[in-house]
Parts: structure tokens; sequence; C-alpha cells
């Protein structure tokens, strides 16, 4: 019902490029209006034993900021993105391997960590590992009078009361992932989410045009 | 999201066409399909496609081996450990070749490979729990086209290119062979070893073949006349 009310609404325009670095198994860059992340995964590899896991692949994730120096931030949006992955890859075909997904910043004007969750995801795509379910991310922020703006631009985050950030799976657009900074209400929150999760389906239809543009070539 | 046969698919997809075909007989999952409870879930991202009577799989980009039986695979020897050989595949770890499994190899009499050779074998066990082991020999005794590779050059490519190349149907060795001589063996892990009678002819093999990753067939054929007409102008 409440998705119903949202069908006419945009996100910011996405442009994509697969296969974007020659030598990682798989890398994307994704432009999200004009927040750019590019992403590269390599794997399954050799990792040393400690690390290793007889039940599944031992994800790593590494978040390099524009400025080079690494902080708290960069910890969380890591652990953020690996514990989202780590629902979607298949881990359990590729035991005592290790995956890395490098992740670099390139342009920040709002919604930095959506865009970087989506990219991975298409760098995962392209990396043709084994995926229970693709993953969406979109995010929200709820200014001072209470309204949700979709997709807010980096003023709009600054002013804002409340940002949220939700990632979606593809099977039946169930909640993986939610991060919110900030002041809300429990309807706020609700709402938000229903919103996000109708709008989750352009980033999916998104994938599917990335994915149809090189497949006539393939085979 | 529900899919046919030959639509683009995203992992997390489901095919009720094959869970259909299913019922009335036994189907074949290959590469990127996955049985759950339910349905059959796609794994990779690509195209669904289906073999008749029931083998159903998907095309998708890959440039990483992941090791499967029965492949042809070109390895490079990177150690000497007993009687075994370490075999580099570009897997996510090294595959074993006995010195036994080479024609004609007995525990006196040992085949002569060295650290560094290219070897062209055949994976024997392919597991997700066990380490990788080639043969280079048949199940007669024989090795056939198995075995080291003598000089040449050997390059990497993604997985879908060996494919593709290696399809029947595919017009690229069929144009480049009656264009001048050379030798070539694809390996399913990514690496294509190829050997001609110059240095020139070797590099336009190599580049007929990496240039064919994103051709369709008739281009494939106009790329190949062309490269074989550079060819011939240069050398007469």
């Amino acid at each position: 019902m409440v998705a119903e009310d949202f069908k006419d609404f945009k996100l910011k325009p996405m442009k994509c490029e697969l296969n974007y670095l020659s030598k990682s198994d798989g890398s994307a860059i994704l432009a999200q209006g004009e927040t750019v992340v590019l992403a590269s995964v390599n794997g399954p590899l050799d990792i040393k034993i400690t690390s290793q896991s007889m039940e599944k692949a031992t994800l790593e994730v590494l978040f390099s900021a524009k400025g080079g120096k690494p902080n708290v931030s960069d910890r969380f949006k890591e652990s953020v993105i690996r514990q989202t992955c780590e629902t979607a890859i298949l881990g359990c075909l590729y035991p005592r391997t290790g995956i890395t997904v490098t992740i670099q910043e390139l342009e920040d004007f709002g919604g930095l960590l959506t865009c970087a969750v989506n990219c991975t995801c298409l760098a995962l795509l392209n990396s043709g590992l084994s995926m229970k379910h693709v993953v969406a991310a979109v995010g929200c922020a709820l200014d001072d009078s209470g309204n949700l703006v979709l997709e807010p631009t980096y003023d709009q985050i600054q002013s804002a009361a409340a940002t949220m950030h939700f990632v979606f799976d593809s099977r039946a657009k169930t909640l993986v992932t939610g991060f919110t900074t900030g002041i809300f209400s429990e309807g706020a929150y609700d709402e938000a989410l229903e919103r996000c999760r109708a709008a989750s389906d352009l980033v999916f239809d998104f994938y599917r045009e990335v994915v149809a543009t090189y497949c006539k070539v393939i085979g | 999201m529900k899919v046919k046969i030959g639509d683009v698919v995203l992992p997390g997809d489901y095919c009720d066409e094959i869970t259909a075909d299913g019922v009335k007989s036994k189907v074949v999952l290959g590469p990127g399909l996955r049985k759950e409870v339910d349905h059959v879930y796609i794994m990779k991202a690509g195209v669904l496609r289906k073999r008749n009577p029931n083998t159903f799989w998907v095309d998708s980009y890959q440039k990483r081996y992941v090791p499967s039986r029965s492949e042809n695979v070109i390895g490079i020897v990177v150690q000497k450990a007993g009687d075994l050989y370490r075999v580099d595949i570009g897997g996510s770890c090294t595959a074993a070749l006995s010195y036994l499994s080479f024609e004609g190899a007995t525990k006196k009499n040992r085949p002569e490979v060295q650290i560094g050779d290219v070897i062209y074998a055949k994976m024997l066990v392919a597991s997700k729990d066990m380490e990788p082991e080639l043969v280079c020999v048949d199940s007669h005794g024989k090795k056939g086209r198995l075995g080291v590779l003598n000089d040449g050059f050997v390059f990497k490519c993604s997985l879908n290119l060996i494919r593709k190349i290696l399809n029947p149907i595919c017009p690229l060795l069929e144009s480049l062979k009656n264009e001048w001589p050379f030798e070539l063996a694809a390996g399913m892990n990514g690496r294509i070893w190829i050997k001609a009678n110059t240095m020139r002819e070797t590099i336009a093999v190599g580049y007929a073949i990496l240039g064919a990753e994103y051709l369709s067939d008739d281009e494939i054929k106009t790329m190949c006349t062309n490269i074989a007409s550079i060819l011939a102008g240069h050398v007469s």
C-alpha cells in the first residue's frame, strides 16, 4: 500500500562500467549522480592458514578514502560492506580461500556508502563468484520539518536531522543491512524503509541492464 | 524474479521451467545453477541456456579459474616435492601432478620436467575440499596431446574467451588455420599456449584471439582476413 504511493520517483542517474581494471578478477566503476566509487574483487585466492575458515571463504574488505589516510569511519564502512557481502556470496562453495574486495572512493557528493555497496555488488557480478542474491542499497534523509528525501545531496545530508540507509536482497526484498544516524521517530523509520524498498527495484533493474549490455557477445 | 531460458539473469532469480522438467525426467544443472528447497536458483550473472534434452547452465563472465573435473588446463610447474610436482593452474591453490602420471613413466624412469615448464594436463580430482590433482595421460595410459609444452608463448585471457574459441561454431580457429600454420593449446583455466614459425606470426595469432573476445562471428572472419593480409603483405 505504501509502495503504491511512491511509484513516480527517480534515483540519481547511475552510470557503470564493468571490468574497468584489467588485472583484477572483477571490477566496476559506478557513478550515482556525482558520487563515484571504484571497486575491485580478487578471489578465491590462497590465504595464510591462520585466517582460513574450514566452512566458508574469508572475506576481506579494504576501503580507501580519497584523502588516503585511513580512519575510524572507514573501518565502519568496511564492516558494513563486509557483512553485507557475506550474506550475498555463497562462501560455502569456496572453503579455505580468501576473497578480497578493494573499494576506492573517487568523488563524494552524498550517498558514498550506498554507492560503495552497489559498486561492490556490480564488481562481484563481474567476478563470476557464486552469489545467493544481489543487493541494492538506497539511502534517504529526514530534514528538520520531517520530510523524507530519497537519495539526498551533500548539502541535504549536512542539514538533515537524520540519515537512513538500507540494503535489500533481490529475492524477497528483505532488509539485509540498515544503518542510521541522527534522531527520528519509529513512524519515520518505517516510512523510509518502505520508500527505499520500493526504490531498490530501480537499482535491480539497473543491474540487469548493465549485465544485458555485455551478455550478447560472451557466449 | 522468475526467469525463462535465454533471459539475462542475476543471482537470486529462479527458473520454474527447470523444476517442471525435473518432475518428468532427470535434469543436469550446469555452472551457475543451484537447487534449493523450493526452486532452482541462479548464482551467476549472465544468460540462462538450455541444451536439449535436459541440460541447463548460465553463460557468465569470469576471469578467475575454479577447478572442475576432466577439464584440460595449462599449468606452470612451480615446485618439485618428493614424487609430486606442484603446478600453478591459476586457481586458489596449486595442483598436484604425480611423476608417475606421464606416459611410460616408472619409478626408475622419471619424466623430464623442470621447474618453470609449461604443462598441458587434465584435471583428475577437483573438489572444493581437496587439493586438485592433474594427470598427463588418458585412461589408456597414452599421453595423447597432454604433456610438457616446449617453446611457444603463453598468455592469459578470460575463461569465457576460451569457451568461445573452443566452441565448434566459432569461426576464429577455422579462419586462422587456413592462413598460416601454428600450434595452439587452450586451457580451460584461461591460459593459451601458441607456437608459430616466426615471432611475427605468433604475435598475430595472439592478437587475433584476444581481439575476438567482444566480436560477433562475422566480425571475427573479417578480422582474421585483415590480419592475414597485413601479415602476408609485410612478409613477402
